[in-house]
């Protein structure tokens, strides 16, 4: 059976959006917006610290707060709504909303009946806690969803990556995070590079098994490719200092902006605890 | 398989950080010493490998997305517990920086990718292959039947943990607070989908590219077996 080298088409698409979506970034990361003037390291704290606050929420009204409060540092951040919308609700959100549907209805959430109707002569029902858990399923994921995208939009990827030192994760995985960011640059290019030329010579039908093959070898002679490349590496790295220990660079301060934000989301944090478990 | 943020309740994300915590130390002592100092850059290469595989994704319903993991190929080729940082890596990075799969459930989806499946692959194909030589189709056809039951392994495991959400964050009310499926329905959903459809698509790639590097560069093959604890 032939087909059309979809197979092609996706993995060049899925190459070039990375490419684009990297360098648009680190230009929205650019921008002066107030979250791109914070401390990147307070950023993270408080953009996980909201996170962590929308997975213990177990009140619409609060993850609805959250998700008003991240479109307006979206805005204070210079990030266009509509951009912004499309951007988070693509793909999960709307993936989760098509899973949340189903479970509306009696048979996943019993309890009390609000709308009855009849298809084909089946009774279907949607009870009051289908539609307030699918709701709040839905409105957790698109929350925090939001806020992962606001934090990779407004910050430098390589920054981001070094910011995980805060959280006291080993210096070599911080580095080894860095070094992947920089190859899955190189290996893009070289993904890019090759399916172009195969799609040059192939033309736009492949029959589907030489499809799989092509896919195969070509993650093979990645794989091949890239460890040949270690060596060159590894002397590089040892050119520049490295003995075996890596040392990361750190230049950032924190100024009174920084710890103003910080108190905020702290007392953000109480209010929510406060919110969810005691009040009652 | 990549759990995003909301599906999973917050007891289930701490149980898995926790249970990872151990793992990533125990994975980071092993690998400082197989691996020499020259070959540190190929953690960072494997992880990025590891992520080029995974870019491709699909969304399938019942769970969340799916796509060619590339674990059990990493296992074979670099060892397991250097394939448990390099998958772990290129999670990490997926979830920072793409929001592919939540911050919250790194902890699970480590587990399920970067331990799990890693390791389940990486025993099967060592059983399988026995002690035939590097080059043998036995290994093409050990690497293609331990890329699929490992996937398979870990899609049942991201299932049970979209599965037990309702039994373990449920108002007295009924309403689910998380993943609204039991396991009733998670288990066949996910489980299902691996089996007829991304299981295979796991197993064609990981034979393939085992029988490519054969003819190619064995010697890659046998580098994974050197660093293997």
């Amino acid at each position: 059976m032939k087909r059309a080298n979809n197979f092609i088409e996706r993995s060049l698409m899925g190459a070039l959006s990375f490419l684009k979506e990297s360098i648009f970034a680190d230009e929205l990361a650019a921008r002066p917006g107030f979250l791109q003037s914070l401390d990147p390291h307070v950023k993270a704290i408080t953009m996980f610290s909201f996170i962590i606050i929308v997975l213990f929420a177990k009140s619409m009204l609060l993850v609805m707060y959250l998700y008003v409060q991240c479109l307006l540092l979206a805005l204070c951040s210079k990030i266009r709504l509509g951009f912004f919308l499309k951007r988070t609700w693509i793909f999960m959100p709307l993936f989760a909303l098509f899973i949340a549907v189903p479970a509306i209805f009696s048979v996943f959430t019993p309890g009390e009946p609000l709308f009855r109707f009849q298809v084909s002569g089946i009774a279907f029902i949607i009870t009051r806690q289908g539609i307030s858990g699918a709701g709040l399923f839905v409105s957790r994921v698109i929350t925090s969803v939001s806020y992962a995208t606001l934090l990779s939009l407004t910050t430098k990827h390589f920054v981001l990556l070094k910011v995980l030192r805060v959280f006291k994760i080993p210096q070599v995985f911080v580095m080894v995070i860095g070094m992947c960011y920089r190859y899955i640059y190189l290996f893009m290019e070289i993904v890019e590079n090759t399916y172009l030329a195969i799609k040059s010579r192939a033309g736009v039908i492949i029959r589907y098994r030489h499809g799989q093959h092509i896919v195969a070898w070509n993650i093979a002679q990645l794989w091949q490719r890239s460890y040949q490349l270690n060596e060159d590496v590894y002397s590089a790295m040892r050119s520049r200092g490295y003995s075996g220990e890596p040392v990361i660079l750190n230049g950032v301060k924190t100024g009174k902006r920084d710890w103003f934000w910080l108190c905020y989301a702290l007392t953000l944090v109480i209010g929510a605890v406060y919110f969810t478990y005691w009040r009652r | 398989m990549h759990i995003p943020d909301g599906y999973l309740g917050p007891a289930t994300c701490g149980v898995f950080y926790a249970l990872m915590l151990p793992i990533w130390g125990f994975a980071s002592n092993t690998v400082k010493k197989t691996l020499k100092a020259r070959q540190v850059p190929l953690l960072a290469i494997g992880a990025a490998f590891s992520f080029v595989i995974m870019m491709l994704n699909v969304p399938i319903p019942g769970g969340t997305t799916g796509h060619a993991v590339g674990a059990v190929l990493v296992a074979i080729l670099l060892g397991p517990w250097a394939a448990c940082i390099a998958v772990t890596v290129a999670l990490v990075v997926q979830a920072l920086l793409f929001g592919d799969g939540g911050i919250t459930a790194i902890g699970a989806n480590c587990f399920n990718m970067a331990f799990i499946e890693v390791f389940a692959g990486y025993y099967l194909y060592r059983v399988i292959s026995g002690s035939s030589p590097i080059t043998s189709n036995r290994r093409v056809i050990a690497a293609g039947i331990a890329g699929y039951v490992a996937l398979n392994i870990a899609a049942f495991t991201t299932a049970v943990m979209f599965g037990v959400q309702p039994l373990l964050h449920t108002t007295p009310q009924g309403q689910a607070l998380y993943c609204p499926y039991g396991l009733n329905v998670a288990i066949p959903a996910m489980v299902g989908e691996h089996m007829l459809i991304f299981g295979w698509v796991e197993a064609v790639v990981t034979a393939l590219v085992v029988k490519y590097l054969q003819k190619q560069d064995p010697s890659l093959l046998a580098a994974g077996e050197g660093v293997a604890a």
